[in-house]
């Protein structure tokens, strides 16, 4: 705990800081400084900040407002307590429907022919492909809902792929949740996503393996904006899943 | 199985020891709330904007509570680490995004002469992370250019606690700072 000459070391140098030493402080600094060194290095330490805060401008104080509160608290699920070491099953925790109305198709080419079989790695890969994790349903709402889990529906997958597909509605944009199983070993896959006026939006891409693949990507269009989602082979073959518009 | 992420996971691994899932989101919300949205609206300048953010850094908390080590972080600083990458996806989203001025604001909206964002960011984030009183001490006298006897004379707090506040504030926020620039 600080005791009072440590309270006076303090005040003199936060003074001298913003130029506001009376003469009799400046002089009781002076003595300061030469019986002890270590002033001169705070002040060195510290007086760069107070010309790198005149940048900050200014400063709101905010309180949070009940409607953030119940937001936030709904994060968490109706009811839900800190978890201790048990997760909850995913049921318990999903008060979302998965019945967002995703329609097919854009007269999709088919996404692979070949469905070569073999065997090994497991490599998710690419720009924007994030760790996986399982689907928590966290948020309840229609799509465009941020944090709802919305299920979408991709149309043109070949025989013997499968593809259980969700998009997160986000502030900084879209995420698309794919769980994807029976795509050739080692074959390189890119998702994009399409917005409303036709523009496409690099979101990830990943590779094929033997093993069911998760993976997240993000592509920086926001949900309200978002017409459809691409699956896209390297020879051009797509899979594509029309999105509904939000407050449709 | 081997995972490729493209953002850091760097304080708290999925291989932590701990207890998992110790995440209680009222609890959490209240203690930290306020100082997660003073960041987000003084880093952004946009309430609802801001609002989301926080709504944002609790969801992701929510989904990776099972990550958090409290031996390695507090949760104040989990949450402060989760909400830096929200608010930089905002800034960035906002930044790619067009918008239209008035002809005669089209100067006046220019950078002057702006400090470079993510120490900006950095700035606002170590203010957030301050106490009430050594944050509102820093903020009259050194950005708002308060004298410590104007401030006194408008609180009623003597000026001989207002420097002691603003030394501690400042020395928090050095140290905040010299923990590392905000990774991108």
């Amino acid at each position: 705990m600080p005791d009072h000459a440590d309270d006076r070391r303090a005040e003199l140098i936060a003074a001298a800081l913003a130029d506001d030493l009376s003469p009799a402080e400046r002089a009781e600094l002076d003595l300061l400084r030469a019986a002890d060194p270590t002033v001169d290095d705070e002040l060195a330490l510290l007086g760069g900040l107070p010309a790198d805060l005149g940048g900050v401008a200014d400063w709101d104080d905010v309180a949070p407002s009940d409607d953030l509160r119940r937001r936030v608290e709904a994060v968490a699920g109706p009811g839900a307590a800190p978890r201790a070491t048990t997760p909850a099953s995913s049921a318990q925790e999903s008060p979302v429907t998965r019945s967002a109305p995703v329609t097919p198709l854009r007269r999709p080419r088919r996404l692979v022919a070949v469905l070569a079989a073999a065997a090994c790695l497991v490599v998710g890969a690419g720009a924007g492909a994030l760790l996986a994790a399982p689907r928590e349903a966290t948020v309840a709402g229609p799509p465009g809902t941020l944090g709802a889990v919305e299920h979408i529906e991709f149309a043109g997958v070949p025989d013997g792929v499968s593809v259980d597909a969700d998009l997160v509605a986000h502030t900084w944009g879209t995420e698309t949740v794919l769980t994807v199983d029976g795509l050739p070993e080692g074959d390189a896959f890119s998702v994009v996503v399409v917005d409303d006026r036709g523009r496409e939006h690099e979101s990830g891409a990943f590779l094929g393996s033997t093993v069911e693949i998760d993976c997240r990507l993000n592509a920086a269009v926001t949900r309200e904006h978002v017409a459809a989602v691409e699956i896209r082979g390297a020879d051009g073959d797509v899979a594509v899943a029309e999105v509904p518009a939000v407050g449709a | 199985m081997t995972l490729v992420t493209t953002r850091p996971a760097p304080e708290w691994s999925p291989m932590s020891t701990s207890a998992p899932g110790a995440l209680d989101v009222p609890a959490a919300f209240a203690a930290h709330g306020s100082a997660l949205l003073g960041f987000a609206v003084n880093a952004l300048r946009d309430r609802a904007l801001a609002e989301d953010c926080v709504q944002e850094t609790f969801l992701r908390a929510w989904r990776s509570r099972d990550s958090f080590d409290a031996g390695r972080g507090s949760e104040r600083t989990w949450l402060f680490t989760i909400q830096r990458r929200v608010v930089l996806d905002a800034l960035r989203t906002r930044q790619r995004t067009p918008h239209l001025v008035e002809h005669d604001d089209a100067l006046d909206d220019a950078p002057a002469d702006v400090a470079d964002p993510l120490e900006r960011l950095h700035l606002v984030e170590g203010l957030a992370r301050l106490s009430d009183e050594h944050r509102e001490a820093v903020v009259a006298v050194h950005v708002r250019g308060l004298s410590y006897q104007e401030h006194a004379e408008a609180t009623g707090v003597p000026v001989a606690t207002l420097r002691t506040r603003v030394f501690y504030g400042l020395r928090a926020l050095r140290s905040h700072l010299d923990e590392g620039e905000p990774r991108a």
